[in-house]
């Protein structure tokens, strides 16, 4: 039954060498841990991609309680964490992978650096890679202030006054993140929620794609 | 060929592996978050508590029509919401307390509310009624009874809880 | 024609007309042990990723998300602090060199140098070596970089008695404290000075903290309403011993209460 509908499918618009081309391709000895133990250097990229998979669905779970509005923002939260099922552990989820997948961009980061893999052809991947690295720490710059607690609240104000202290272009700065000049608050919190699972997700999508068809374009890097 | 199909060969295993795995992670993954997201589901709710409405004294064979608020809690969200209900005393002393909720389309239901159709109850929405026992009056849209309240009464006082829906007549 | 204009379709769509069967594609470019991605080297990558979730799953059970207290900005006493990874920008911003006004080279300058350098490295390190001894300056000035990053942030984390900071921001609800306004205690608290800081439920304000969610004996209580502590000056109790008693009989069971 499944295969016939595949056949049907398939007969009509040719998928087989999408996964196939995935499927199939060879692996290199040089980046395969079997072969060489060091070669777990390769697995960040791939941890990195889990972990982001990992917040994209419990950021996915967590809206369905969240509000992003000053007054029930922390009271919805604190609701999620405390009251609802398994709550503290989605939570958890979202807010330790926001640490993790710093960790493992960076150790990604550190592997194509040091092995010198960002060199001709890859440099177009390597400004995607790069990007995607702004984008996660933008994330997690957004994302500190929804949960509308102390430290998101005094934190995120710091971070609106070092923008509202750079030259020429301040005061629009700050105004643009803070929907307004001088206070943080119902504005701000709607707009860095806007930012933190709109904007930045679709930035990120959009990276993350191209970043993958230019490995698979490319090829990985030779063996040093 | 028939004794080939029987072997598992080294590719099929590595992909069942590759699917148990697989498997693994996506239930590890999603399983809080299906737990999370399904709770409102599986919370059991404590049966609401019982309100004062008014004293059976002033209950007279006439539906009358009295408002009550109860506290309501809605996760993070607390308010008070105020509940109706048309009281009457029947002949034999019982209390019928109704809810004033039409069952068809959940317009809000009054006694005499039509002078063509006087001892009944008359939905201003699509001309629904309802005998004094609120029972559907049949040919017009409502499919069900009113709904009934849950009563007790304690020292000449009449609680009202919830109101438990009847079965069509 | 496989390519080109040659290419033969269906009506007037994009499906070429005879499907060509897939085929692999030469691998004699990397002569060793290649093995195929599916199932191959993905079960080897899942069962790291199986690890991997497990120890993340326990990560969290173990260490629950910390939440503060709900974002009070009147708050003037608190510090703030970001998140760690932007704890060495937070702890650059404290240097002479990068504040006040040098503010652009701490903001600006200096982080920018260092992001547009990464951003642009396969420009600025063209060569065609690739082994990081073979460039030594590329190698260098990323072990420098990585060096300061990893001092700013200890030198940031050091300063902060993260124990005492999260006991100090446990998350409270406010309805989950009553206060008992007929207690003499409250009678007591209103009418000496207590109230017009601390606010008419204990939950603080703009110049004193909420009386809610601390841990002291009450003779500790005492000791304070007499004597004061922190900003809170001496000699704000001014009435019979036998009130302090009861102020302090009543803060203690206000903060019981649960």
């Amino acid at each position: 039954m499944m295969q016939k509908i595949y056949d049907w499918i398939d007969e009509r618009v040719d998928i087989t060498p999408l996964w196939r081309d995935i499927a199939d391709h060879e692996v290199p000895e040089h980046v395969n841990p079997a072969h060489h133990f060091s070669a777990f250097v390769y697995c960040f990229g791939g941890l990195t991609f889990f972990v982001t998979v990992i917040q994209i669905l419990s950021g996915m779970f967590l809206t369905m309680y969240y509000v992003p509005d000053i007054e029930n923002a922390w009271k919805s939260v604190y609701y999620l964490q405390t009251e609802v099922a398994h709550g503290q552990i989605v939570r958890g989820m979202h807010h330790w992978g926001a640490s993790v997948v710093i960790v493992m961009l960076f150790l990604h980061t550190l592997r194509v650096f040091f092995q010198g893999a960002y060199k001709k052809p890859r440099e177009l991947n390597w400004m995607v890679g790069v990007s995607i690295f702004f984008i996660m720490l933008a994330l997690g710059l957004t994302g500190y202030l929804l949960p509308w607690d102390n430290k998101a609240y005094f934190a995120t104000q710091v971070t609106l006054n070092i923008a509202g202290d750079l030259p020429y272009i301040g005061d629009f700065a700050k105004t643009l993140l803070a929907g307004d000049p001088e206070i943080v608050g119902a504005q701000t919190l709607t707009r860095f929620f806007a930012i933190h699972v709109f904007f930045l997700p679709a930035a990120l999508f959009a990276l993350m794609g191209a970043h993958f068809i230019l490995i698979r374009k490319q090829g990985i890097s030779g063996p040093l | 060929m028939s004794e080939k199909k029987k072997q598992v060969s080294r590719r099929q295993f590595l992909n069942y592996t590759l699917t148990g795995v697989g498997g693994f992670m996506a239930a590890g993954m999603l399983a809080p978050m299906v737990r999370f997201a399904i709770d409102p589901v599986l919370q059991t709710r404590e049966r609401g508590g019982f309100s004062a409405v008014v004293d059976v004294d002033e209950l007279t064979n006439e539906p009358q029509r009295f408002d009550w608020q109860i506290d309501q809690v809605d996760a993070w969200y607390e308010s008070k919401v105020t509940r109706s209900a048309w009281v009457y005393k029947k002949e034999d002393g019982t209390i019928m307390a109704l809810s004033p909720i039409c069952t068809h389309l959940g317009c809000v239901v009054s006694w005499q509310g039509n002078d063509d159709y006087p001892d009944q109850f008359y939905c201003p929405c699509h001309g629904g009624r309802y005998t004094k026992e609120g029972v559907n009056i049949p040919n017009t849209p409502p499919p069900a009874p009113l709904a009934l309240y849950e009563q007790k009464e304690e020292e000449g006082t009449l609680f009202l809880g919830k109101a438990i829906p009847r079965e069509g007549a | 024609m496989k390519k080109g204009k040659g290419m033969q379709f269906v009506g007037d769509s994009r499906i070429t007309a005879n499907k060509q069967k897939f085929i692999p594609k030469d691998y004699s470019e990397y002569p060793g042990k290649t093995e195929a991605f599916w199932p191959n080297f993905l079960l080897k990558e899942w069962l790291v990723g199986a690890v991997f979730l497990v120890g993340f799953l326990s990560l969290t059970m173990a260490h629950p998300a910390p939440l503060e207290k709900m974002a009070d900005p009147t708050d003037a006493a608190y510090i703030p602090l970001p998140d760690w990874y932007f704890l060495f920008l937070y702890q650059l911003l404290k240097y002479q060199f990068a504040s006040g006004p040098y503010f652009i080279m701490g903001a600006v300058v200096i982080p920018g140098l260092a992001f547009g350098g990464l951003f642009l490295a396969p420009f600025l390190d063209n060569g065609t070596k690739r082994r990081p001894f073979h460039r030594p300056i590329a190698t260098s000035l990323m072990l420098l970089g990585l060096v300061s990053v990893i001092w700013l942030t200890w030198e940031a984390a050091e300063h902060v008695d993260w124990e005492v900071r999260a006991e100090q921001n446990k998350p409270v609800l406010e309805e989950a404290v009553e206060i008992d306004k007929e207690d003499p205690g409250y009678e007591v608290y209103s009418s000496q000075a207590c109230i017009n800081c601390h606010g008419d439920n204990l939950q603080g304000g703009a110049a004193a903290p909420s009386l809610i969610g601390i841990d002291r004996s009450a003779e500790e209580i005492m000791d304070i309403a007499k004597n004061g502590t922190g900003s809170m000056p001496a000699g704000q109790f001014e009435g019979s011993d036998e009130e302090l008693q009861q102020l302090a009989e009543f803060i203690v069971s206000a903060n019981k209460e649960e």
